[in-house]
C-alpha cells in the first residue's frame, strides 16, 4: 500500500535505484540458489542418472526417484539420526556456551581497562604444562588439577606478584584470535592425545569443549564491535541508579546488542554444525557428527553424489528454519528504539 | 550458597574478572597444550614402536627440508623471468613501501622498536613482491603452496567483503521480500566445507555437470576447467567466495540493523544523496566491524583446504594446492613432523600478517581499545 | 579395489538367503562361545567390504553369542585414524580391515597379532585353498601370518570385444601396442551415441588411485626374476626410478593421456569405470572390478562386449647395472613370454582383516574368528561374484570351480572365462610384482611419487626433473626411517627370507 504522504527515509530508495538493487537481489540469489537446486535434483537421480548427466528438470528429462531419501531415512535410519542428534546438541551447547563466555568477555575488554602481568601469564603457562605432564607420565587426572591449582593459586600469591610489565586488552583480544591462526591438521593429534588421556574420546563433552574454545575468539571479536557500538551514557546512567555491572550488562547491553548476539550465535553455530576434521578423530562410534557421514559418502570407488546430496539437504534444513526463526531479532532497528525512548 | 552480597557484584574488581576468565581459561588450557606439542612435533620426527610411538628430536631438519631441501620448489614455487608486468608489479611497489618508509621515518613519531619493525616488515613485503613477479608473473616460473594459499586468502577475503557488504546495504533498504533475501543469502554458509567441495566438483565437472551444453556449445570440450592451473584456482577461489559470502553478510547486516539511524535521516531531510550518506555516515560507522571480520576471515583464509583437496586433490600438479592441504597430505601419511612444520610455517605467516594488520588497522579503527 | 552400488543392494536379501542357507548350518563355531565378548571392527564406508561385515555380524552375533561393532570412516581417513588409534595405546578397535600397503606399519611396530597358530589350528579358513600370492606374500609379514585375506586385487587391462573384434586387432600384449590400438580409436563413436569417445580411460587423478595403476606399467620394464626379485629397490635401498625404465613408463603415462578424455589427470576411480562402462572408451587399466561393473545391465553399455587380459608388458627391461633398458632375452627375462616381459602388479594387494594385539586373548580369539567367518569360501566364493561387496577373487576355488556362481551373478560364461583367465595368467605369473610394503609406503607411493607423477602430467616438472625429484624424496625417506630398517622391510615384504 503506498501513502503518498509518508515521509521519504534514509531506507527508501529511487525508483531506478529499486529496479537495479531488485535486480542484483535477484542475481546473487540465484547464484546461491542454484547449486541447491543441483543438490535436490541429484538427490533424487538413480546413479546412472548422475553418470549420464546433466540433467535438469525431474519428470521432463528424467524420472525422480525417492530411493536415495528411502536409503537414508528408513534403511539406514539409525545410522542417520544418531549422527543427526548428536550434531544438534554438540553445536547447540557449544556454540551457547561460546556465546555466554565469549560475550561476558567481550563485554569486559571493552569496558575494564585490564593490565595481566607478563610474569601471571608465564605461571599458568607453567602450570599448565607441568599438568598435561603429570597427567602424561600416569598421575590420575582429577588429582593433578587440583594439585595444579594449588600450585597455581600458591605461586600466583608469592611469585606472581613481583612481576610488573603488564600487557592491555588489545593484546588480550589478539592473543585470542591468534588461537584461531593454526590450521585444525596440526592440533588435532595433540587434541587427541589430551582427550584420551582423560579418557574422553568418543563423548560429545570432548567436542562440545574443544569446539566451545575454538568458537570463543570468534565471539569475542565480533561481539567487542557491536558493544563498542553503544553509547557509553546508557550504562553510566544505569550505574548511577546503582546497577551492578552485571544488571547492567544483562539487562541494558544484551538486549541491546541483540542483532549482534543472533549474528553472532548463529556464525558459531553453524561452525561447530559444519566441523570436520576434529569430528573425524575425537569420535569414533558414539559422538560422530553429520560431517563425517557426508564425507564418508565418498568410498573408495568415487563419491556417491546421490547419497552426498541427501545428506547434505538433511544437514542444512535446520539451520534454515533456525535462520528463519531468529532473523527477526536481526533486523531490530525498532529494538533499539524502544530502549533508548 | 548464599548468594553473594550485593556490594561483592559491584566490586569492579571481582566483576572484571568474572567477566573475563571464563573464556580466557577455557581457550587456555585447550590451545596452550596443542601449540606447544605441535611446536615439538615440528621440531622432531614420529617413529612407530611396539605399543606406541617414538618422538626423536631433530632440530630444524623439517624446516630445512621445506625450504632448501627437497620440498623447497613444492613450498616456494619455481622462479621464472619476471614479464613486463612483473617488473611493473615489482618495482612499483617497492617504491611505495620506499616512499612510504621514508615518511615515517620523517615524521620522528615513532619509537625505534617500530621502526625496526617497519624495516622488517617491509623487506619481506619487497620479497613477497618479488616473488609474485617471478612466480606468479614470471614467464617459466609457477607459484609454490606459500604464494598459492596467500593468494586465495588476499582474493576470496576482498571479493566476500566487497560483495557482503553489498548484499548486507542492499537488504537493508526498504524492499519488498527483504527477509526472503536475507535467509537465502544466509543458505551457502550452512553447508559443511566438504559438501560445498563436493558439491562445486559436481558443478565444475564440464562432462556431466550443468555447464556442459554451454561448454561443449562454447567448443570448449577438450578442455576442463579444472585440468588447468590457474582454470582449476579460479574454481576454487569461486568456490571459496560462494560459501563465505554470507559471513561478512550476517555480520555486516546486524552492525548496519544496530546502527543509528538519526544522522542519517537528518541528512535525507537535508537532501543529501544516498552515496554521500552512505560514505560520510554509513561506512565510517561500519569500520571497526569491516576490520575485524577481515581479519577474522582472513585468518580462516589462510587454512583453506577441502575445496581444493576435494576439487582436484591440489592438482594439476600441485597448482591448487594451499599450505594446509600440503601438510593435510603429509598427515594423511602419518609424516607428523613434517606435517607440523608446514603448519607452522603457516601460523608463522598469519601471525606476520595478524601483527601487521592489528598495528596498521585495528589499531586505527579501534581507537578505544 | 572395491566397488559396489546401491543399485545392487537389491541383490542382497538372496545373496543373504543363499549364504544363511549353506554357510551358517554347516560351519557355525558352537553356540554361546563368545557370551560377552565384544569386538570393535573398523573399516571404511562401504557398502564395499563394509556391507558382507556388516551382514556376517548379525549371523556371527547370532552364532556364537559376540556382539561385533562396526565403525566405518571414509577411505581416505581410515589409514590415519586407525594408526593414531593403536600408537596412542587408544586400542578402541580389536579388528581392522587394512589395506596391504599399510599392513607394514601395523605389523612392524607389533600393533598386528601373530596369527600364525590360529590359522595352523583352523581347518574350516581352507587356508590352502587361499592363492599362493596372497597367502604367503600378502597375507604374511617377515615370515608371521598378520591378516587374513578378505579381498584380492590386482590390476589388468580391458579392452572392448566388439570394437577390436571387428577390426580383428589382438588385445594388447605391449605398451607400445596398447598406445598403438589406443590411438586407433582415439575420436571414434564406440558407443553409437554420435559423440566422438576415447581410446583410453585411465584414473590419473592426484590422490587417487593414478599411483597404483602407474607401477603396473612401471613393474613390467623393472622386475624380470620373478616376485622375489622387487620392483622398487635395487641393493642398499636404491630407488630403481631414476633411470630410462621409469622415463619409459612416464612416457607412456604422458602419451597415453593424448588418448583419453580431457580431464583424465582428475578423472577418479568411479569417473574412469564409468567412461569404460558407459562405452567411452576402447582400453581401460582397472582392478578385477571393472569386469564384474561391465555385466550390470542399470548402468552398463556394454555387457557382454568386454574382455580382460593380463598387463601388457615390454620388450626391453631395465638392466639394474647401467640403468639402461635393454632388450629382453633369456638371460635377463626368464619368465617372458613371446619375448614380453609381463610383471602383474598386485595393486594395493587386497583388503586383509587384522586383529589387534593389544586386545585380550579371549576378544583376539573373537576377532580372528569372525574375520575368519568373512574368508570362509562358503561365504567368500559367493561374495566375490556380486560388485557390492567390493571383493575380488583370491582363493583357488573362486575361479573355474566356480562357475556355476559367476553364471549367477549375471556372467556369460565366454565373460567370466575371459575376466578370470586374464586373473589366473596374472596369479599363476611367476614374475607377479607385489606392492610396496615397507614402512610409511604411504608416503612412497601415495605422496612422493603421486606429487611427482602429477607435476610431471601438468607440466610443472620435465621427466628427469620428475625422476630425480622422487629419487631424492625416496632417498631422504629411507634415510630419516632407518635404511637397514626399510631393507628388511621390504625383503620380508617379498617373501624373501635372509
Amino acid at each position: 500500500m503506498k501513502n503518498p504522504l509518508r515521509k521519504r527515509t534514509a531506507l527508501d530508495l529511487s525508483p531506478p535505484a529499486k529496479v537495479a538493487g531488485y535486480a542484483s537481489l535477484i542475481v546473487w540469489a540465484i547464484i546461491v540458489l542454484f547449486p541447491i537446486y543441483w543438490l535436490v535434483i541429484t538427490s533424487l537421480k538413480l546413479p546412472i542418472q548422475v553418470a549420464a548427466g546433466p540433467f535438469y528438470i525431474p519428470g521432463i528429462d528424467f524420472t525422480p526417484t525417492f530411493d536415495n531419501w528411502h536409503y537414508i531415512l528408513v534403511d539406514r535410519f539409525s545410522d542417520t539420526v544418531r549422527p543427526f542428534a548428536n550434531t544438534i546438541i554438540v553445536a547447540l551447547c557449544s556454540s551457547t556456551l561460546a556465546l555466554i563466555l565469549g560475550s561476558s568477555g567481550a563485554y569486559a575488554l571493552v569496558r575494564f581497562h585490564y593490565r595481566p602481568r607478563i610474569g601471571v601469564i608465564a605461571i599458568w603457562v607453567v602450570v599448565i604444562l607441568g599438568t598435561f605432564v603429570a597427567v602424561a607420565l600416569g598421575a590420575p587426572w582429577p588429582l593433578a588439577v587440583v594439585a595444579a591449582i594449588a600450585v597455581l593459586l600458591i605461586l600466583l600469591q608469592t611469585v606472581g606478584k613481583r612481576f610488573k610489565r603488564t600487557l592491555a586488552n588489545s593484546d588480550v583480544s589478539f592473543w585470542l584470535i591468534s588461537q584461531r591462526m593454526m590450521p585444525p591438521v596440526a592440533v588435532v593429534i595433540p587434541i587427541y592425545v589430551l582427550f584420551q588421556t582423560i579418557g574422553m574420546l568418543d563423548t560429545l563433552p570432548a567436542l562440545i569443549v574443544t569446539y566451545t574454545a575454538a568458537n570463543l575468539a570468534i565471539v569475542v571479536w565480533l561481539m567487542r564491535d557491536y558493544f563498542l557500538s553503544i553509547p557509553l551514557d546508557l550504562e553510566e546512567s544505569a550505574s548511577v541508579d546503582g546497577a551492578s555491572s552485571f544488571r547492567t550488562f544483562r539487562s541494558i547491553i544484551l538486549p541491546i546488542s541483540r542483532p549482534g548476539l543472533v549474528a553472532t550465535w548463529i556464525l558459531v553455530l553453524v561452525f561447530s554444525w559444519n566441523e570436520y576434521l576434529l569430528a573425524l578423530f575425537l569420535s569414533s562410534a558414539n559422538a560422530q557428527t553429520m560431517p563425517v557421514m557426508v564425507a564418508a559418502q565418498n568410498s573408495t570407488r568415487g563419491p556417491e553424489w546421490w547419497y552426498m546430496s541427501v545428506l547434505i539437504l538433511l544437514m542444512i534444513i535446520p539451520v534454515i528454519i533456525l535462520a528463519v526463526v531468529l532473523e527477526r531479532f536481526i533486523a531490530s532497528g525498532a529494538l533499539r528504539g524502544a530502549v533508548k525512548g | 550458597m548464599d548468594a553473594p552480597a550485593k556490594s561483592d557484584w559491584n566490586n569492579p574488581r571481582l566483576a572484571r574478572n568474572l567477566f573475563l576468565w571464563p573464556a580466557l581459561i577455557v581457550v587456555l588450557i585447550l590451545a596452550i597444550f596443542p601449540l606447544i606439542a605441535s611446536l615439538v612435533l615440528a621440531l622432531s620426527k614420529v617413529s612407530l614402536v611396539k605399543g606406541g610411538f617414538k618422538i626423536d628430536f631433530v632440530g630444524l631438519t623439517n624446516f630445512r627440508t621445506l625450504f632448501l631441501g627437497s620440498e623447497r620448489t613444492h613450498v616456494l614455487g619455481q622462479a621464472g623471468t619476471p614479464t613486463l608486468f612483473g617488473w611493473l608489479v615489482f618495482l612499483g611497489g617497492t617504491a611505495l613501501l620506499l616512499v612510504a618508509f621514508v615518511r615515517t621515518v620523517r615524521s620522528r613519531k615513532i619509537r625505534p622498536l617500530g621502526l625496526i619493525g617497519r624495516a622488517v616488515g617491509g623487506l619481506l613485503l619487497v620479497l613477497l613482491l618479488w616473488s609474485v613477479a617471478t612466480t606468479v608473473l614470471g614467464s617459466g616460473g609457477r607459484p609454490g603452496t606459500l604464494m598459492v594459499t596467500i593468494v586465495y586468502a588476499f582474493s576470496g577475503t576482498l571479493l566476500t567483503y566487497l560483495l557482503g557488504l553489498g548484499l548486507a546495504v542492499l537488504t537493508t533498504q526498504r524492499l519488498r521480500g527483504q527477509r526472503f533475501f536475507r535467509i537465502v543469502f544466509l543458505v551457502p554458509l550452512m553447508i559443511t566445507p566438504v559438501g560445498v567441495a563436493y558439491m562445486f566438483r559436481m558443478l565444475t565437472d564440464t562432462e556431466k555437470g550443468p555447464i556442459t551444453p554451454l561448454w561443449r556449445a562454447a567448443g570448449l570440450s577438450d578442455f576442463t576447467l579444472l585440468g588447468d592451473p590457474w582454470g582449476a584456482r579460479l574454481a576454487v577461489i569461486i568456490s571459496d567466495v560462494w560459501q563465505w559470502t554470507p559471513f561478512m553478510f550476517i555480520v555486516l547486516l546486524a552492525a548496519l540493523e544496530g546502527r543509528d539511524l538519526e544522522t542519517e535521516e537528518a541528512a535525507t531531510v537535508d537532501g543529501a544523496s544516498k552515496a554521500r550518506i552512505f560514505l560520510n555516515i554509513t561506512m565510517p560507522a561500519l569500520i571497526p566491524v569491516s576490520a575485524t571480520v577481515i581479519l577474522i576471515r582472513l585468518i580462516e583464509a589462510f587454512k583453506i583446504i577441502d575445496l581444493p583437496n576435494v576439487l582436484t586433490n591440489g592438482g594439476p600438479g600441485t597448482a591448487t594446492e594451499s599450505l594446509t592441504l600440503q601438510s593435510f597430505i603429509s598427515w594423511r601419511g602419518f609424516d607428523l613432523g613434517s606435517s607440523a612444520a608446514i603448519a607452522y610455517t603457516l601460523l608463522v605467516v598469519v601471525t606476520m600478517v595478524g601483527i601487521g594488520y592489528a598495528t596498521f588497522i585495528i589499531r586505527r579503527t579501534h581507537s578505544m581499545v | 579395489m572395491a566397488i559396489g552400488r546401491r543399485r545392487w543392494l537389491g541383490v542382497l536379501p538372496a545373496l543373504a538367503l543363499v549364504v544363511g542357507a549353506t554357510g551358517v548350518a554347516a560351519q557355525s563355531p558352537s553356540t554361546g562361545e563368545y557370551d560377552g565378548v565384544t569386538v570393535n571392527v573398523v573399516t571404511f564406508s562401504g557398502p564395499p567390504i563394509a556391507e558382507p561385515l556388516e551382514r556376517y555380524a548379525v549371523e556371527f552375533e547370532a552364532a556364537t553369542g559376540a556382539t561385533i561393532n562396526i565403525t566405518k570412516y571414509p577411505f581416505s581417513d581410515l589409514y590415519s585414524k586407525a594408526l593414531a588409534d593403536v600408537a596412542t595405546g587408544t586400542n578402541s578397535f580389536q579388528l581392522m580391515t587394512l589395506a596391504a600397503p599399510w599392513v607394514a606399519d601395523f605389523a612392524s611396530a607389533g600393533y598386528a597379532a601373530d596369527l600364525t597358530d590360529k590359522i595352523a589350528n583352523d581347518p574350516d579358513i581352507a587356508w590352502d585353498d587361499i592363492m599362493p600370492f596372497f597367502r604367503d606374500i600378502v597375507a604374511q609379514y617377515a615370515g608371521k601370518v598378520v591378516g587374513v585375506p578378505i579381498d584380492g586385487d590386482f590390476t589388468m587391462t580391458y579392452y572392448r570385444t566388439d570394437i577390436l573384434g571387428a577390426d580383428g586387432v589382438a588385445p594388447p600384449k605391449t605398451w607400445d601396442e596398447y598406445l598403438q590400438i589406443a590411438e586407433k580409436y582415439d575420436g571414434k563413436d564406440l558407443n553409437g551415441d554420435g559423440v566422438p569417445d576415447y581410446g583410453s580411460c585411465i584414473s590419473k587423478a592426484r590422490s587417487g588411485v593414478g599411483t597404483w595403476l602407474f607401477n603396473g606399467v612401471l613393474s613390467s620394464f623393472v622386475q624380470t626374476m620373478g616376485t622375489g626379485q622387487g620392483t622398487f629397490f635395487g641393493d642398499d635401498m636404491t630407488p630403481l626410478i631414476n633411470n630410462e625404465a621409469m622415463g619409459a613408463a612416464l612416457d607412456f603415462w604422458k602419451t597415453s593421456m593424448e588418448f583419453g578424455p580431457p580431464d583424465e589427470n582428475n578423472l577418479d576411480q568411479q569417473g574412469g569405470r564409468d567412461m569404460f562402462t558407459s562405452g567411452r572408451c576402447a582400453l581401460a587399466i582397472d582392478w578385477g572390478d571393472t569386469g564384474v561393473l561391465a555385466i550390470d545391465p542399470a548402468t552398463s553399455k556394454v555387457i557382454d562386449k568386454v574382455g580382460a587380459v593380463q598387463m601388457p608388458g615390454s620388450t626391453n627391461v631395465l638392466d639394474r647395472a647401467t640403468g639402461k633398458l635393454v632388450p629382453c632375452d633369456a638371460t635377463i627375462c626368464p619368465n617372458a613370454i613371446d619375448g614380453v616381459n609381463h610383471a602383474p602388479f598386485a595393486a594395493f594387494g587386497g583388503w586383509s582383516a587384522v586383529v589387534n594385539a593389544a586386545a585380550d586373548e579371549k576378544t583376539q580369539a573373537a576377532a580372528y574368528d569372525f574375520a575368519a567367518y568373512v574368508s570362509n569360501p562358503t561365504r567368500s566364493n559367493i561374495d566375490v561374484t556380486h560388485g557390492v561387496t567390493g571383493m575380488n577373487p583370491y582363493r583357488l576355488s573362486q575361479f573355474g570351480d566356480n562357475m556355476a556362481n559367476w553364471v549367477a551373478a549375471g556372467f556369460s560364461e565366454a565373460a567370466a572365462s575371459s575376466y578370470l583367465g586374464a586373473m589366473k595368467d596374472s596369479l599363476d605369473n611367476p614374475n607377479m610384482a607385489v606392492d610396496l610394503r615397507i614402512l610409511q609406503s604411504n608416503n612412497y607411493t601415495n605422496v612422493a611419487e603421486d606429487q611427482a607423477i602429477s607435476q610431471f602430467l601438468a607440466g610443472e616438472l620435465t621427466k628427469e626433473e620428475a625422476m630425480q625429484q622422487l629419487f631424492d624424496k625416496w632417498q631422504e625417506l629411507t634415510d630419516s626411517i632407518g635404511r637397514e630398517v626399510q631393507a628388511a622391510a621390504y625383503a620380508a615384504s617379498l617373501g624373501v627370507q635372509r
